[in-house]
């Protein structure tokens, strides 16, 4: 298996709302409704994601593979459905970067291999206009730094734990897995 | 070294001591899932195994959408029913069993000590037995099934101490999302938390099981008490194996504790659109609504059906209104008509559903239309959670939802004590 790339660059959105400010408390029913929970197909699920969010109903038209969504804590909260991760894995989103997640929904990301980073100083960013929409920025998932390449500075995010990065290395918790039960 | 409840529970299960922040690989005792089983078959399909490795851990309970309500849910229910038949799975309950939160319980497989890990962000409510129990993702089910092993870290404590004694016309439900009101949606993210205290001592099983399942609202892993009597003896005939009751000790390391004391407590309501957005009843009070839901896995119990049945009792619901009863479970649901609280709502104008989720989650059975407001006895009130994402939610006791239907706004139940 290739080895994946442990950094990332990539256009970023930045869910706010309509005076700016980070959305919090995004809930898995926002980013995938209910009504849509009986598909099972990957390539079916990226229309809706975020379909259920205020202001932000379009956004799997707008987004491009690889682009980076940048949101305020508590992002997933709520049910544990994996099609709230698998949306942005369908639409190619190549990493998700808030102040916190939810538990369930941050396990079913990293579990996935499915690029989920924590950064403290995002919201400050975006209050200050150092981090907008369209911006490109580049995120090395180990060292926990970012780098916005349109503003040039960097900030600081939080590092993959070992297991996440194990995980997100062997591709997935299942991979990971086999590879622990080699050892 | 003096070790918290998870401390205790992962040391053992790992077979070393650990602590808080420890990632461990274990083995859970039982792992359970509901309709969403058919997704986690295909990512099981896929993993190129035949067999599952463990099947007598395996619990799947149909409750979501129970009878199929589409084509394609009964297609997602047909699929788990050859699963079941094809890997001998002894422990699966089909659409007309009740809510899985309820039936595991009441089959006896949420036993204090044990590992307990499903496919539902609820399953925390096991932790009203002792155990350790919380909710994963499909693919760790799916990994799990073949496998039977899964990282977990191990977490943090954060202990909540009740004082005091309830008032009447206040319940757990009222303490709960007050907790929730104060301390936020994500105060406890990855984290454990105990509730103890003397006036936890006292509570019922059912009160304890309504504190357990919305400690997810409060982001946590977890929701633990410690057995009492009552739930010792509940297990009694229902026990599914032998168990081991473990507790934290006196000199356990705790993140945080809280203190609440429950005397002063008035009804509460979680208004629209997040659990945390809690006012006291009286802030509220003549908030007109459309549909009110009395059941799910929060409060569909028979206790809870009790006190909604008390208050409902020879009186009719507000015609403006349309008032859905669920009980929890096909055994809450027969100890209910022997008691005769079936009559009562049937009486007053209630609609009796079938044991199951019912429309707590939007998929069927009292679909919102836009702009039409719910009030309902459940957990999570999430915009458009029940159907239109124009509808909106507030949640509150089965007391405070029975009140209310009377009078087709929210109401203060204490004025029908």
């Amino acid at each position: 298996m290739a080895e994946k790339k442990t950094a990332h660059r990539g256009r970023i959105w930045i869910i706010s709302d309509s005076q700016g400010n980070l959305i919090e408390n995004i809930d898995t029913d926002q980013i995938f409704h209910n009504a849509f929970l009986h598909i099972t197909e990957l390539s079916q699920m990226g229309q809706y994601a975020l379909g259920n969010l205020e202001g932000w109903k379009d956004f799997s038209k707008k987004a491009r593979s690889g682009d980076i969504l940048v949101a305020g804590r508590n992002f997933g909260a709520g049910s544990s459905r994996q099609q709230a991760v698998d949306c942005f894995i369908s639409l190619k989103i190549g990493l998700i970067l808030v102040p916190s997640f939810g538990a369930i929904y941050f396990r079913n990301a990293l579990n996935s291999g499915f690029p989920v980073l924590k950064s403290s100083v995002l919201e400050e960013l975006v209050r200050e206009k150092k981090l907008e929409t369209g911006d490109e920025i580049e995120v090395d998932f180990l060292q926990g730094e970012g780098l916005s390449l349109s503003k040039d500075f960097s900030f600081r995010v939080e590092p993959m734990s070992s297991v996440q990065s194990d995980i997100f290395k062997a591709g997935n918790l299942f991979n990971y897995g086999k590879t622990m039960l080699k050892d | 070294m003096a070790q918290t409840f998870s401390e205790k529970i992962f040391s053992l299960k790992a077979r070393r001591d650990v602590k808080a922040g420890e990632v461990v690989i274990v083995s859970p005792d039982y792992l359970l899932s509901h309709d969403n089983a058919a997704a986690i078959i295909q990512e099981f399909n896929k993993l190129g195994i035949k067999q599952v490795k463990n099947p007598q851990k395996i619990v799947i309970i149909l409750d979501h959408v129970v009878p199929a309500s589409t084509e394609k849910y009964a297609q997602n229910h047909q699929l788990i029913r050859k699963f079941v038949a094809s890997q001998k799975l002894q422990n699966f309950f089909d659409i007309n069993c009740g809510i899985c939160h309820q039936v595991f319980s009441e089959k006896g497989f949420a036993l204090p000590g044990k590992l307990i890990l499903g496919s539902d962000s609820h399953t925390t409510s096991y932790g009203a037995f002792g155990a350790f129990a919380a909710g994963i993702g499909r693919s760790e089910v799916a990994s799990l099934w073949a496998m039977d092993e899964i990282w977990l870290k191990v977490p943090e404590t954060i202990k909540i101490e009740l004082a005091g004694k309830l008032p009447p016309g206040v319940y757990t439900k009222d303490v709960i999302l007050k907790i929730i009101g104060e301390q936020g949606a994500d105060k406890a993210n990855y984290k454990a938390v105990e509730f103890s205290g003397e006036a936890a001592k006292n509570f019922s099983l059912a009160s304890r099981l309504t504190m357990t399942n919305m400690a997810a609202e409060l982001g946590a892993k977890n929701g633990y008490f410690i057995p009492n009597e009552e739930t010792i003896h509940f297990l009694e005939e229902r026990k599914k194996e032998d168990y081991q009751i473990i507790s934290s000790d006196d000199e356990a390391e705790f993140e945080e504790i809280i203190q609440v004391d429950v005397s002063s407590i008035e009804p509460q309501v979680a208004c629209p659109h997040t659990v945390d957005k809690v006012k006291p009843v009286s802030e509220v009070v003549g908030t007109k609504f459309h549909q009110a839901l009395i059941g799910t896995c929060t409060n569909g119990r028979l206790e809870d059906l009790r006190i909604a049945a008390k208050v409902l009792k020879g009186k009719k619901v507000h015609p403006a209104v349309r008032v859905l009863v669920i009980p929890a479970s096909q055994e809450t649901y027969r100890v209910s008509m022997k008691e005769g609280i079936m009559e009562i709502f049937s009486a007053a104008g209630c609609v009796v559903l079938n044991p199951g989720c019912g429309p707590c989650l939007g998929a069927h059975q009292g679909i919102l239309a836009p702009a039409e407001v719910a009030l309902s006895t459940a957990n999570r009130n999430f915009r458009g959670r029940m159907g239109s994402r124009d509808s909106e939610i507030y949640l509150a006791s089965p007391a405070t939802v029975a009140a209310s239907s009377l009078h087709g706004e929210i109401t203060d139940p204490r004025t029908f004590l």
